[in-house]
């Protein structure tokens, strides 16, 4: 059976992220999570599966805590998940992580389609796809908004800056999904409860044989200061907060 | 040549990439896929111009071609407007070309055969610095280096192109009103807002301030109260306008970096705990219904 392959990343949520006074970052108290816009392309296999009569899959590469991800990614309706367990993926940049898929997608069997969102909610670096597809040597169609799976061939809308791009290829090919594609649903108790009994493919990074080590360094991060006025009126009537707020403006001269 | 080779399917951001390149001291050699684009880059500064022919209408599918071109050349850098077309070519260009590539980095310099870019991680949370050794591929927003001026030689050159994937219709996308980047005054609404009809509330805003209309995500793509173009953040516009006005916005941080290069910024909301009042220069806390017809008032006055 066809199989359809959703590529997601576990992630920090950003939310949870605290910035030290001397602008170092604090991931110590942050939670995981799926990234946000690889819910959408999960969704987005799931549908395109249920179209054609194939199989939605789920891939990862992740570190030893990504394991955590998996009942959470099979009960948003995939059938399967397929994970790559590496360390190298702590340090990864989109070369290595694309290889690393790449590798995976090799080793599965009838994969006709790869979708994965532009990029992940932590570091967004919308590169995976079109990686994905050159190393796999597959045509690849990104910032999809609308896609559709007929017999062999997939017609993608594409959402550019200045246009809706329709493009037609023969299957397999990469796609990359934007959020707009899909509304992902919440999944059911039913659905929760059911994931725990679907099966789990894992990879060994060894096991791939594909080049993991990074091409870009990672020199220095810093929590991202904001450095504004401040001036909140939150006291007395609000016709005053109003004048307060309008002389404001009037001196900063921006009305 | 070796050099910076340059692509943008945006004049502007192309013409701001050749004003870097040179700025570093680099030859700068700007690919085109047209002669209009060509002529109107003709006095850019770019040392060189390739004008690519070849079999498709789609940039993305010459990648390959482009990275044997690059490798040829013996190219130092191979950087890319960052824009959806820009963003799928330079990527794919990275893997024939084996090398690494940051994507849409707000500055970028040149070390001892290294560069140093700086991007944004975690929606906005915090700055990544990053280096990349040799040959690299870099996105670049616009806005982020001067254009210079300068005419260099045209050269025409037929790049074979990965004919698999075909183009079957071209929709310009209409946008509705002024474009947000460009607009000079904001209005942003947010989910505080209750009813579609309450929309009128952000329109006579607008319309006392000669403002411009931005939304947050959930406006445009869970209620559709407003287009997809006019949400502001991290996967919508990034706007510099002089003056941002929200209502009923919480201010999380992938809406917060689309509006951190405005000049004043001003946050409207109910609850005093909102993180928009801290990346506000100047706040109401209060109920917007109430304040912001005062404020339509006070502006008309
Ligand atoms: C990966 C990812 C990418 C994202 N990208 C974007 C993006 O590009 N742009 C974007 O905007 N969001 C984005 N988001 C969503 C973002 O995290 C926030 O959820 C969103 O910005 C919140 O929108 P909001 O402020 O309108 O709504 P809410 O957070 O619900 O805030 C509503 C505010 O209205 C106030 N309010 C309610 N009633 C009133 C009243 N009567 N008067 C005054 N105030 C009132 C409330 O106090 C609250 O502060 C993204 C999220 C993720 C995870």
């Amino acid at each position: 059976m066809a199989r359809i392959v959703a590529c997601y990343k576990w992630v920090v949520d950003e939310a949870d992220i605290r910035i030290n006074p001397d602008r170092s970052v604090d991931l110590s108290k942050a939670k995981k999570k799926i990234s946000d816009y690889d819910k959408c392309a999960i969704e987005a296999a799931v549908q395109t599966a249920t179209a054609i009569g194939g199989k939605a899959v789920g891939l990862t590469f992740g570190t030893a805590d990504a394991r955590q991800s998996l009942k959470d990614a099979l009960s948003r309706g995939l059938e399967e998940v397929y994970y790559i367990n590496a360390e190298e993926a702590a340090q990864a940049d989109g070369a290595a992580t694309a290889n690393a898929l790449a590798a995976a997608i090799k080793k599965m069997e009838e994969v006709n389609l790869v979708i994965c969102a532009e990029g992940a909610s932590d570091t967004y670096q919308r590169q995976i796809a079109p990686r994905i597809g050159a190393v796999l040597d597959w045509p690849v169609a990104t910032s999809v908004s609308k896609l559709e799976v007929t017999g062999n061939t997939l017609t993608a809308v594409r959402k550019l800056d200045d246009c809706l791009q329709t493009v037609k290829v023969e299957l397999p090919a990469v796609v990359s999904v934007l959020p707009e594609i899909n509304n992902p649903p919440i999944p059911t108790l039913k659905a929760v409860l059911a994931a725990g009994k679907k099966p789990v493919k894992e990879f060994s990074a060894g096991e791939l044989n594909a080049d993991l080590v990074p091409k870009t360094r990672v020199a220095d991060l810093q929590g991202y200061v904001m450095s504004r006025k401040n001036l909140i009126f939150k006291d007395g009537e609000a016709v005053d907060q109003v004048k307060e707020l309008v002389a404001a403006l009037k001196k900063e001269g921006v009305i | 040549m070796s050099g910076v080779y340059i692509f943008s399917d945006k004049n502007d951001i192309a013409a701001e990439i050749i004003g870097f390149a040179k700025s570093a001291g680099k030859d700068a050699i700007l690919l085109v896929f047209d002669e209009q684009t060509a002529k109107v880059m003709g006095n850019s500064g770019a040392d060189k111009i390739y004008l690519v022919n070849g079999e498709s209408e789609l940039v993305e599918s010459y990648a390959r071609s482009i990275a044997q071109l690059l490798r040829e050349e013996g190219a130092e850098l191979f950087a890319v407007g960052a824009t959806p077309r820009g963003r799928d070519l330079a990527a794919r260009v990275a893997v024939y070309l084996n090398c690494g590539m940051a994507s849409d980095v707000s500055t970028l310099s040149c070390g001892d055969g290294q560069w140093l870019t700086q991007r944004i991680i975690y929606g906005g949370a915090v700055q990544q610095t990053e280096v990349l050794e040799g040959l690299a591929v870099v996105t670049i927003p616009g806005g982020k280096f001067e254009p210079v001026s300068g005419t260099g030689e045209m050269v025409n050159i037929t790049l074979a192109a990965d004919r698999r994937i075909s183009l079957e219709e071209t929709m310009p996308i209409g946008h509705q009103g002024a474009d947000l980047s460009a607009a000079e005054k904001v209005v942003c609404v947010g989910m505080g807002l209750e009813k579609e009809e309450d929309m009128q509330l952000a329109k006579d805003l607008a319309a006392a301030l000669g403002a411009e209309i931005g939304c947050t995500r959930g406006i445009a793509e869970e209620r559709h109260w407003l287009p997809a173009e006019r949400y502001i953040g991290i996967s919508g516009a990034v706007i510099k306008p002089k003056l941002y006005i929200s209502m009923g916005v919480s201010g999380q941080v992938q809406h917060v970096v689309g509006i951190r290069d405005s000049q004043v910024i001003v946050g409207i909301d109910i609850n005093e705990k909102a993180p928009i009042f801290a990346a506000a220069d100047y706040g109401i806390v209060g109920d917007m219904y109430e304040v912001v017809p005062l404020l339509i008032k006070a502006l008309s006055e």
